[in-house]
């Protein structure tokens, strides 16, 4: 593929100022190359959709950003901070870095209040009182403080996910990672999710999102990042990458999903 | 305005939302539906009923009307505590009456703060009125065939007063304020520690001298207590990803399970001695078999609890590891509690068979419960007159009243805990 189309990959938007840069990146399971010398760089306050098919390495992209998985080759410098084996640099990448899974992976154990207020009282050492009522903060951000004192198995999936971002967010992070979020969902709990991420996009967080919510992506998303075979593919604003996509297999990718 | 209007109807209620039908069938019909369904059915029906009222029979027989229990009534003293010198019985009951007001004030103090998560809307209810009683069934029947054997009205009058203090003292926990728990959490610990150092200390009966159903229970509490903890360590090092850790945790996990229960006694009785530096006392009989139960106790709890921690899902440690938590604190706070929750009964079981494994310790010659049943048979008063069947009968039952009561409370707590549910 030509350099010119992939550049627009390592141009920040947002502010202009690069928040998370992904250099040459390569990741390999066994034998399997899940990443291909990747080059990504995103904005402060940028909204970054990646999108491509299944077993692209979108979600290993994402999840060597938090180390979650550790890259092979390349380099990974996020908020300034380089992704190297030291265990302080992974803690305080993790600390500012908030994810949200697929599968919700919220604690069964623990209340909802106490699912978020988790991680403020034991990594930043909170208090009690302070993390609770940040906890509620951030729940009736996603529209849900009613719930603070069910188990997550009784919520459903639509509150749980936005559990799920709300305990990323009692974290006061500065960049948030999105993993398909609303694939486990029922169709009918999709919008509630959305709602919140296009609030929280809104707000001026740096995000990643990878989801095939077209809809979505065209009205928060800065940049779009189409992935294949292990590479990023195209990359560009969502008017150019749904009106004049370059690459033939962007063109098949959207043809077979809108 | 019925009155007036006569021909109008009542107006209908509201119609009820409707719920599953519920089968009401009489005993007439269930009787013939279940048991007497075939001309099979019938026989099998009848032949069992037979044989079932023929056994309880004969078993009510004996325990009511042939069997002559003077044999455990004489010696109860004897299936308490054995060899234990009879001067210093105050001891014990000293350390029974301090952990019945223990036990009370624990339960009492775990029932006010269940409350007041139910009233924050958190937490399951467990239901039922008749669950209190069931859980301390085992216990009171235990009280009453204690009360049955106690020989004098002092001995009769303590057994009341353990429970007596016992159900005090849960009013008391009953009325602690809801934060006050973590403090009966200590206090019940202390009270665990201070129980023991009665019987052992300040002038007391060294280990050796205890026997029967003290012996029993401090060698299961203690086995219990220390082979958990121990058997934790076990399985998170054979997940560890330091090569040595894990090998060490292999090699001790497998050795264990591959060698019985009695050989593991036998070696920690006569062979520890090889290991010590020449010129150490070796520890005392009953110490190196409570070695010997821990480590073997430990190496099940250890593949019990594996099997837990494998049966919590990866994305629980990922989404702990993305919010920024140490290994350490993602182990402890993630991890465990729900690994270990998941194998409850599991747990459960392998602690009620180390209660009854400790009537191994008689084959190193300790006199356990198990080995009073034996030795009382062979009292000149006694002897050759196949009286085995009353002290078995007797020893069975307290094991049972043990055994049982530790199921309830599993089940108990599997459903506080909402296994299954959540």
């Amino acid at each position: 593929m030509s350099e010119v189309l992939t550049s627009a990959a390592t141009v920040p938007g947002g502010t202009g100022e690069p928040i998370i840069e992904v250099m040459d990146v390569s990741k390999w399971f066994d034998d399997f190359q899940a990443l291909k010398d990747v080059n990504l760089t995103v904005g402060r306050q940028e909204v970054v959709v990646v999108c491509g098919p299944s077993g692209s390495g979108k979600s290993t992209l994402i999840r060597c950003i938090n180390r979650l998985e550790k890259h092979d080759k390349g380099r990974i410098v996020v908020d300034g901070i380089e992704l190297s084996d030291d265990i302080r640099n992974i803690g305080e990448i993790r600390r500012e870095v908030g994810m949200v899974f697929q599968s919700f992976n919220l604690f069964p154990h623990l209340t909802v209040l106490e699912n978020i207020t988790l991680a403020p009282r034991q990594v930043r050492r909170k208090a009690k009182k302070e993390a609770q009522e940040k906890g509620m903060e951030v729940l009736t951000r996603v529209q849900i403080p009613e719930q603070a004192t069910k188990y997550p198995g009784q919520l459903s999936g639509g509150q749980q996910q936005r559990v799920a971002i709300a305990r990323a967010l009692a974290m006061e992070p500065k960049i948030m990672l999105f993993d398909e979020p609303t694939s486990a969902l029922d169709p009918e709990m999709i919008k509630e999710v959305l709602d919140a991420m296009v609030e929280l996009a809104q707000s001026g967080m740096t995000m990643i999102v990878i989801t095939h919510e077209m809809g979505f992506a065209r009205e928060v998303a800065d940049r779009m990042v189409f992935m294949a075979d292990a590479e990023i593919v195209e990359a560009g604003t969502p008017e150019h990458f749904f009106q004049n996509p370059r690459e033939e297999r962007t063109k098949q990718f959207l043809a077979q999903i809108l | 305005m019925t009155a007036t209007r006569p021909y109008v109807e009542e107006p209908l209620p509201p119609a009820e939302p409707e719920g599953p039908p519920i089968l009401k069938i009489g005993l007439r019909r269930w009787l013939k539906e279940n048991l007497f369904s075939t001309w099979f059915n019938t026989l099998l029906t009848v032949v069992f009923a037979a044989l079932l009222a023929y056994a309880t029979y004969k078993l009510a027989r004996f325990v009511f009307v042939d069997a002559r229990w003077e044999v455990v009534q004489r010696n109860i003293t004897n299936f308490m505590v054995f060899h234990f010198p009879r001067a210093e019985l105050w001891r014990v009951w000293v350390a029974l009456f301090v952990l019945a007001a223990a036990a009370g004030l624990g339960v009492g103090a775990a029932g006010t703060r269940r409350e007041a998560e139910t009233a924050e809307g958190r937490g399951t209810r467990v239901a039922g009125r008749g669950l209190v009683f069931r859980r301390v069934a085992p216990l009171i029947a235990l009280v009453v065939v204690l009360l049955l054997a106690a020989r004098s009205l002092t001995a009769a009058l303590l057994v009341l007063g353990v429970a007596v203090t016992a159900i005090g003292f849960r009013l008391l926990g009953r009325s602690l304020p809801a934060r006050a728990f973590r403090f009966v959490v200590l206090a019940v610990l202390a009270a665990i520690v201070a129980a023991f150092l009665v019987i052992i200390a300040f002038g007391g009966v060294p280990w050796d001298d205890w026997g029967g159903l003290l012996l029993t229970v401090f060698l299961a509490v203690a086995g219990i207590a220390i082979s958990f903890p121990l058997g934790v360590l076990l399985a998170l090092g054979r997940r560890s990803k330091l090569p040595a850790v894990k090998l060490v945790c292999i090699v001790y996990i497998e050795l264990i399970r591959g060698v019985p229960l009695i050989t593991i006694l036998f070696m920690a009785v006569f062979a520890l001695g090889f290991f010590l530096p020449a010129g150490t006392d070796p520890p005392s009989t009953v110490a190196r078999a409570l070695v010997g139960l821990i480590l073997f106790t430990a190496a099940y709890v250890a593949e019990i609890v594996r099997g837990g921690l494998q049966s919590v899902p990866t994305g629980q440690i990922e989404a702990a590891q993305a919010l920024g938590l140490s290994p350490t604190k993602t182990t402890r706070l993630i991890l465990l509690p729900q690994a270990l929750r998941a194998v409850i009964p599991a747990l459960v079981g392998q602690f009620i068979s180390l209660f009854k494994d400790t009537s191994l310790v008689f084959v190193v010659g300790l006199t356990e419960l198990l080995a009073v049943a034996e030795i009382v048979t062979q009292q000149p008063d006694f002897r050759a007159q196949g009286l085995i069947v009353e002290t078995l009968l007797f020893v069975a039952f307290v094991y049972w009243a043990g055994s049982y009561w530790m199921s309830r409370e599993s089940q108990r707590l599997e459903q506080r805990l909402g296994v299954g549910i959540r």
